[in-house]
């Protein structure tokens, strides 16, 4: 966790140009998720996008594809044979991209911290912008992320693309110490 | 045909950006309204249009760029002959089958591109596109044919021109029921809305012709539809709602026209390829041959 | 009941049963022999019992057995029927049911893959099924430690504070 002082915030928010700073502007307020459903907290999404809370006033909506997408929500557990096709997704997307991690099981394993199968801190393999905390996290609590993730955009603070690029060696070596291979390699890929 | 010609094309394409974006976002809130949502901002069609083009894409060769350029070149063709009301940018040329061959262009363009893209979902969503357009152009074009031979023109104005100064009960949606509903399928499958649009199902074929498509590409395609739903539109209302006697009832035709279609749409579930074709080749075909039957031999509603 | 009764007596009469239990109303263990298995299955699959609906293996480490475990069901009186044999834990083997109940290959490739047991006659049952690049034993083995396991390959986060040992759950 990098703690940045307020002076270091306003200066960086003055490195940006005019018009990274009105993309920026459309960036935070169209976001489209690609919706891979990992694990449980999928189940969140559809009460948060329907007419309860519909994040769509937000501009915010599932899309098909992660090429057309800007964010990925992680929710919930993440297995290892899950990480190889999250990791294929997240290098599809287009730059700028976003990734919101879910509930415990992101943070620190949650209640799988000793399975033989599931990664306990997702941060070691993506760059996180924004996790959200919960077992499972309610839908009050994801558009309460949301809302964060909007006003970081704007910021100009949720710069993990950019992050996992410089760094893409010390992320390369986590996923391969943990999977062993991240090419997929199952029955339809023989 | 001077260079004042090429300005008001240029004005007109600008124009048509703005008004159909502002009419998609609307439409986006009636449909949220409709699902009891609140609903997105009205000018949200714009910002994501924005945004997918501020962002960085990924190509798959020359073919995949190519296609897309040259689909929106020619859906931008087309856009410039329509007219609006009784403004247009060039005299003579808004010629139905001009439109419907430029149009042609755009989607041959669009499968070009997306084919090139080397994914399968994309191959399967443009089989299914040039297998609805040839489902719904059938029963249109004998609709249309049909009505060339009673009017004795085939430009777009002209039509307009034919049905104003009567009110209306002018209107040929009136005149001709059968048609008019025959036109109203039809539109609904060329918009793509549902219960036709199987090719673009996300949920089964990860939105077909646009998997991959990202970024500046995406956006590219957003442009692409909202010219190819405002020509589609424009279409219906210049022959079967007498277009417009000045550019706002036109305007105002076309926002309820699309809005009607896309509460339509909002309310169906989607047809399978083969169902939506096998419905088309009965149900509008067989409508739009009565309909024509009646023009040709009867007269009937020609006047 | 009657009805597991006379099942029960209907396969004594005719196989060598090494023990029955009752899990449920309708449901009925039986342990047999493992030369016994094929005959039972293919004789139960006869008089109706033509569902697999479970192929599983327990592992037994102080005895040092595997216990393979055949749920078959029948549609027509509801009973499931629980056929049960053990293996030696050291070199697990058993011969395939695929050409009885072909829906079997995937259960006997789980079981390969979680614990180790060969099928022979089943040239795919080696075939990763869940896993992918697997580098340890079997995971479902009781001498398999997960949380060893865990802790080399994924790394945990850190705190700077030990949570757990403030409200005292920790010994």
């Amino acid at each position: 966790m990098k703690i940045i002082s307020n002076n270091s915030k306003t200066d960086k928010e003055d490195m940006r140009k005019i018009w990274e700073k009105i993309g920026d502007y459309f960036r935070a307020n169209s976001i489209w998720m690609k919706w891979y459903c990992t694990g449980c907290g999928a189940i969140e999404l559809p009460p948060t996008m329907t007419s309860r809370f519909d994040m769509e006033r937000l501009g915010m909506g599932p899309m098909a594809t992660p090429r057309q997408a800007d964010v990925l929500l992680i929710t919930g557990y993440l297995s290892s044979k899950t990480l190889r096709r999250i990791i294929y997704s997240y290098e599809q997307m287009q730059d700028p991209k976003y990734v919101v991690g879910f509930g415990s099981c992101t943070i620190n394993g949650g209640i799988y911290y000793d399975s033989y199968a599931t990664m306990k801190q997702l941060d070691n393999y993506l760059p996180v912008d924004l996790y959200i905390a919960g077992c499972m996290p309610r839908p009050e609590a994801v558009m309460n992320g949301f809302d964060t993730l909007i006003s970081m955009i704007k910021k100009g603070e949720a710069n993990g693309w950019k992050h996992y690029k410089e760094n893409y060696d010390w992320y390369s070596r986590n996923q391969l110490h943990s999977l062993g291979e991240v090419y997929v390699k199952d029955e339809f890929h023989e | 045909m001077n260079i004042m010609n090429f300005i008001y094309a240029f004005l007109l394409l600008v124009f048509v950006f703005l008004f159909q974006t502002s009419i998609t976002g609307i439409n986006r809130k009636v449909m949220a309204r409709l699902q009891r949502r609140r609903g997105p901002k009205w000018y949200q069609q714009f910002i994501d249009i924005f945004k997918a083009m501020s962002k960085s894409s990924t190509t798959h060769g020359w073919i995949f760029d190519f296609g897309v350029i040259m689909a929106l070149g020619g859906i931008m063709a087309t856009t410039i002959l329509i007219p609006i009301g009784p403004f247009k940018a060039f005299a003579d040329v808004d010629n139905i089958f001009i439109v419907s061959y430029l149009l042609a262009v755009g989607m041959l363009g669009m499968a070009m591109s997306a084919s090139g893209s080397g994914n399968p979902w994309a191959s399967i969503g443009v089989s299914r596109a040039l297998t609805n357009m040839l489902a719904y152009d059938v029963p249109f074009m004998v609709l249309i044919v049909s009505f060339i031979y009673a009017f004795k023109t085939s430009s777009l104005s002209g039509f307009a021109a034919l049905q104003q100064g009567a009110g209306i009960l002018g209107w040929n949606f009136f005149r001709f029921p059968l048609g008019g509903i025959v036109a109203l399928i039809c539109l609904q499958g060329m918009l793509g809305k549902k219960p036709f649009d199987s090719f673009i199902a996300p949920a089964e074929i990860a939105s077909g012709p646009m998997v991959e498509y990202g970024g500046r590409h995406l956006g590219m395609l957003f442009l692409l539809h909202e010219f190819s739903t405002f020509i589609e539109v424009s279409i219906i209302v210049h022959i079967f709602f007498g277009g417009g006697a000045t550019p706002l009832e036109f305007m105002v035709k076309y926002a309820l026209l699309y809005t009607f279609m896309n509460i339509i749409s909002g309310v169906f579930p989607r047809f399978k390829i083969d169902q939506a074709v096998k419905f088309y080749y009965k149900v509008p075909l067989a409508l739009a041959f009565i309909q024509g039957l009646i023009i040709i031999f009867t007269g009937l509603g020609v006047s | 009941m009657n009805s597991m009764n006379s099942i029960y007596e209907n396969l004594k009469s005719k196989f060598n049963i090494l023990g029955v239990d009752y899990p449920d109303d309708m449901q009925m263990a039986i342990d047999l022999d493992e030369k016994d298995i094929h005959t039972v299955i293919v004789y139960l699959k006869s008089i109706g019992y033509t569902q697999l609906s479970m192929l599983t293996c327990v592992d037994w480490i102080k005895e040092g057995v595997f216990q393979l475990v055949y749920i078959v069901f029948n549609w027509d009186n509801g009973i499931h029927i629980l056929v049960r044999t053990k293996l030696d834990r050291e070199n697990p083997k058993f011969r395939t049911i695929v050409e009885i109940y072909p829906g079997a290959q995937f259960y006997e490739r789980d079981v390969h893959e979680f614990f180790g047991v060969e099928f022979e006659g089943n040239e795919i049952s080696y075939k990763n099924l869940f896993l992918e690049l697997w580098d340890d034993m079997p995971p479902m083995r009781k001498d398999f430690d997960p949380q060893k396991y865990s802790d080399e390959k994924y790394a945990a986060r850190e705190y700077k504070s030990k949570f757990i040992s403030e409200v005292g759950g920790e010994k």
